[in-house]
């Protein structure tokens, strides 16, 4: 009895080292395979690696000392691969799924086998999945479990006894498959349509997830599936010889399929440990290891993500394309309801309701057809049939510079860009039928083009076609609040379709290395339109959409949005409201397109205030039109010119930069230069003021330079009336700097013998005023009671105040239309102030005794004063000192 | 240990970015932001529909410092984020009870 125990263990152990045997085999089989493959790259590594697993169940099997005693004869057995084992795929961490086959039923050594075979791989670190299951539980739960059932549809017979394999194999198809196949299919399509869907998330375009993705070696299986329910297809190149796929298209598969099955192993390899998704952290070392490099200024890793993306793009327009012709099937009724006929009697419309060309013979003889297929499929609104892309892709080739250059066919494809957005996108078809690119062979160089960071989702091709969509929606967007604006400026455009080839072509320019993307993306554009024809204006403005694609997002971003001069340096580049629009609406669509994490409310809240303030220049024309912009320049220049000397440490352009587009536009160049003199003076004090001879009139000029304060105008007013000079015409122009240059026209004191100490006198005045040390509005009152005796203006219009706010974006505008009497400039302005409010621009015209002043005002603080108990108040301040002020009886 | 919470101009993040930089500040936290204070919002007008701005966009800033550089780092952000208009946002300075680096389980100052 001892000695059989003895013997028993000394079996047990001799087992356990012939386990231990293979699996160390397995393990040096699995190292050596590993670390070849990475050397040269191995195509079959999955198989290979799939073998050696076989190989190690079967030695492991072989020297097993539990097997032989379970009753091969009464109880057949066997040892089944599953899953990705099961199609020979077996990539290095991804589980090893086995099932552990019994005829009638399992017997209790059944645990022991499993210790001796499956253990040894847990120890090394192997994920096994297995399952004991006798035949008929494989059948039920295959039944109940779809998972269970796309398992064993690829289950491959590794060791035991091989009739059992087969005999599962066939209950599965009797008893399964053939009987429920299409309620089967409609699962795993729809499956596949909740996978797509969760995947479709952002985060997995910058990481894209191996298998389960959009695009992933899930999309494979499912083929796989598919075809062996329909067909009882056996190896993946029956695809092709059952008629699933055309030979190039086989080929493509195969060749997408074994790249990024290298890329999961390599991922495995890295990683150490079962990762399916490309994480950030791996890109850039798993693009080194599958021996990328840097070409045409493209990082490796963009080279690598770009070939992916292109790869599973692949794929998944394979299995889409596949599951279309399935899924349509449902929706036949429908389609023939509609009844829609193409008006090209070349194309026809198939049985399950898709566009097609009557036959491939007239392609030739026209390929014009090429490009009238997709015009129908967009104005119909039927998608082309797998046989017509397929033809499409063929041909392409066709597509030479004559046909891409034909008048009717850029009008075909405008109708194509213009065509409102739809579920299907015409032009994503005819960029994965090459058609596109055989168009407008510029886009050659941006397909599957990605940028590496975190910014961009899509590869640049993608993008663009985004772009596009984008802008189409927004034609359709009228319940949708979020985009009305962009709805109503998109409602109200002219000339659309430039807007759109902008948008198709903005990155462009990102195919080239070097310099800016917009630049060369300008220049490209205006190659492509020139090249086919376009009008030279509308080149233009496609060429300056392109050049300037980033100019309100990255103002609106960078630059500070209260200040007028930003408004107005957008508004002087853009010269044109409609441009205006269609830049904005492109930078939008732009931004929508490029990635969650550049749109978002917040970034678009900056967009909109800046659109609306440049709107609001440009629809004046004042500050920012093309006349403007050149007056502008041409005085600059001039006053460069003369060469005025400057203060140590101000160049030229500084003072420019300093001077509001306001003061540019309206003063004289001669009249710049004396100002900057007057500036050079100013030095310490707080204002210096010169005092000239007008031309051709008996008044005077005083050019007053001072340092900036609230109230500084009304003083000067004051002054000058304190001192019987009256005003005749002020202007007011402030300086970035804070330097105020207020220029009034006066006439001259009556005595003008001793005109000189009159301005002395005024100047000591003003001092006194700045300095606190003058009371003047006491003076003022004390002057005018005892000079003026109050007029009689009954005859006269009513005086009217007006408050507008909507004119500009940047200050509130206050009119006041009144008679003309002694101190009131000083009265109106002196209110202002006394409403806290600085004066940054006035304009005074004084016709006979009638006068027109206008004052653009802000707050203290630089805001506009909008509220209404505030514009009330400007009203009330302002009319109680005008002349006949009767106060209101608040008791009425 | 303080936590220095600043809300700034959109447009004087790079500024600020860099004048803490200079002073040897290696990290920080930003988000975009929303809201009011003394700055209102306002609305604009286009084919009859109106766009109100109510909450303005804001860049909040968040740094946490040994206490000893909280004024130097609070007198940087003033000085860049200063445009002397309205709207150049405020400074929160908020004390801190601990911190911890994830990765290396270090605490306190030694893990800013």
């Amino acid at each position: 009895m001892i000695s059989n125990i003895v013997e028993m263990e000394s079996l047990n152990s001799e087992i356990i080292d012939k386990n231990v045997v293979a699996s160390e085999r397995l393990r040096e089989k699995t190292e050596q395979l590993i670390s070849g493959s990475f050397k040269k790259k191995s195509p079959d590594f999955i198989r290979k690696h799939a073998r050696i697993l076989d190989d190690y169940f079967r030695e492991s099997f072989e020297s097993s000392m539990v097997g032989p005693k379970m009753g091969m004869e009464k109880n057949p057995y066997a040892i089944i691969a599953l899953g990705g084992y099961g199609r020979s795929e077996q990539h290095i961490h991804s589980d090893v799924d086995l099932l552990f086959l019994f005829e009638k039923f399992i017997p209790d050594e059944a645990e022991d086998l499993i210790r001796e075979v499956v253990y040894p791989l847990w120890d090394m670190g192997i994920e096994v999945g297995h399952a004991t299951r006798t035949l008929k539980e494989c059948v039920k739960l295959a039944r109940q479990d779809i998972e269970v059932l796309t398992s064993i549809l690829d289950a491959r017979f590794i060791c035991g006894m091989s009739l059992l394999y087969s005999a599962l194999m066939e209950q599965l198809r009797k008893r399964i498959t053939l009987k429920r196949s299409n309620k089967i299919i409609k699962k795993l399509v729809e499956n596949s349509r909740l996978r797509h869907e969760y995947f479709g998330d952002s985060s997995y375009l910058l990481e894209p997830h191996l298998k389960e993705g959009r695009g992933g070696l899930r999309d494979y299986h499912t083929m796989i599936w598919i075809a062996r329910l329909k067909s009882n297809l056996k190896q993946f190149r029956d695809l092709e010889y059952y008629g699933f796929l055309s030979h190039d298209e086989f080929q493509s598969l195969k060749k997408a399929l074994n790249f990024i099955s290298n890329v999961r192993n390599c991922l495995h390899y890295l990683s150490g440990r079962k990762c399916d998704q490309l994480y950030f952290e791996y890109q850039e070392k798993m693009a080194a290891s599958l021996n990328f490099e840097k070409e045409n200024g493209q990082q490796p890793v963009e080279r690598f993500l770009s070939k992916l993306h292109g790869q599973m793009e692949f794929l998944k327009q394979q299995h889409l394309m596949f599951l279309y012709e399935l899924g349509l099937e449902k929706n036949l009724k429908y389609i023939r309801k509609t009844q829609k006929s193409p008006r090209v009697k070349e194309l026809e419309i198939t049985q399950n309701g898709m566009l097609n060309f009557e036959s491939s013979e007239n392609i030739l003889a026209d390929p014009d057809l090429l490009i009238k297929i997709f015009e129908e499929s967009a104005v119909l609104n039927i998608p082309l049939s797998i046989e017509a892309k397929r033809l499409v892709r063929e041909f392409a080739y066709l597509v030479d510079e004559t046909f891409s250059c034909s008048a009717s066919n850029i009008e075909s494809f405008e109708k194509i860009l213009a065509a409102p957005a739809s579920a299907f996108n015409v032009l994503n078809e005819m960029l994965n039928t090459d058609f596109l690119v055989r168009f407008i062979p510029e886009f050659k160089a941006i397909v599957n083009r990605i940028q590496y960071d975190e910014y961009h989702l899509y590869p640049v091709d993608r993008h663009l076609l985004r772009t596009v969509e984008n802008i189409k929606k927004f034609g359709a967007s009228e319940r949708i609040s979020k985009y009305r604006l962009c709805g109503d400026i998109y409602k109200g455009l002219k000339k659309r379709k430039l807007l759109l080839w902008a948008a198709l072509l903005h990155d462009i320019g990102k195919g080239k290395i070097g310099g800016r993307h917009s630049t060369s993306g300008a220049v490209i554009a205006r190659s492509i339109l020139v090249q086919k024809g376009f009008k030279a204006e509308d080149v233009d403005t496609v060429s300056f959409l392109i050049q300037e694609h980033l100019l309100l997002i990255k103002t609106a971003t960078r630059r500070d949005l209260n200040d007028e001069e930003t408004a107005i340096s957008c508004a002087s580049k853009i010269k044109d409201v409609n441009l205006l629009k269609m830049l904005y609406l492109l930078t939008v669509a732009d931004s929508m397109a490029t990635g969650p994490k550049a749109w978002s409310d917040w970034t678009a809240t900056l967009l909109r205030d800046l659109f609306f303030k440049v709107l609001s220049i440009l629809e004046k024309g004042e500050l920012a039109s093309r006349e403007a912009v050149e007056a502008v320049e041409n005085k600059k220049a001039e006053v460069l010119r003369s060469a005025p000397k400057v203060n140590a440490g101000d160049d030229m352009e500084t003072l420019f930069n300093f001077m509001s587009p306001r003061y540019l536009l309206y003063m004289p160049a001669n009249c710049i230069m004396e100002h900057i003199e007057l500036y050079n003076n100013i030095e310490t004090g707080d204002f210096v003021w010169n005092v000239s001879r007008t031309p051709n009139s008996n008044t005077r000029t005083v050019t007053i330079c001072a340092k900036d304060r609230p109230g500084l105008f009304s003083k000067i007013a004051g002054i000058f009336t304190l001192n019987s000079l009256d005003i005749l015409d002020a202007q007011i122009f402030t300086w970035r700097n804070n330097i105020a240059l207020d220029i009034f026209e006066v006439n001259p004191p009556l005595d003008q013998i001793f005109e000189q100490e009159r301005w002395d006198r005024a100047e000591t005045h003003l001092k006194a005023a700045l300095s606190g040390d003058l009371d003047l509005s006491g003076a003022l009152n004390q002057k005018i009671s005892a000079h003026y005796p109050t007029k009689n203006h009954i005859k006269g219009k009513p005086h009217q105040i007006v408050v507008d706010n909507e004119s500009s974006s940047f200050f509130t505008i206050v009119e006041v239309f009144t008679y003309d009497f002694p101190g009131l400039l000083y009265s109106i302005t002196d209110a202002l102030f006394r409403c806290r409010l600085d004066i940054w621009v006035a304009k005074i015209a004084t016709k006979v005794d009638q006068v027109v002043d206008v004052f653009y005002v802000r707050d203290f603080d630089g805001q506009k004063v909008d509220l209404p108990d505030q514009v009330a108040t400007i009203k009330t301040t302002i009319e109680e000192i005008l002349p006949g002020f009767k106060p209101v009886d608040p008791g009425k | 240990m303080k936590k220095i919470e600043a809300i700034i101009k959109p447009f004087k993040l790079d500024d600020v970015k860099e004048a803490l930089n200079e002073i040897g500040i290696q990290g920080m936290t930003i988000s975009e932001v929303k809201g009011y204070g003394r700055q209102k919002g306002h609305k604009e007008i286009y084919r009859g529909a109106e766009y109100v701005v109510d909450f303005i966009p804001k860049i909040k800033l968040e740094i946490i410092v040994e206490s000893k550089r909280v004024e130097q780092v609070m007198e940087t952000i003033l000085k860049a984020a200063y445009t002397g208009k309205i709207g150049d946002g405020k400074i929160f300075v908020l004390p801190i009870e601990g911190v911890i680096r994830v990765r290396t389980g270090e605490k306190g100052e030694d893990a800013i």
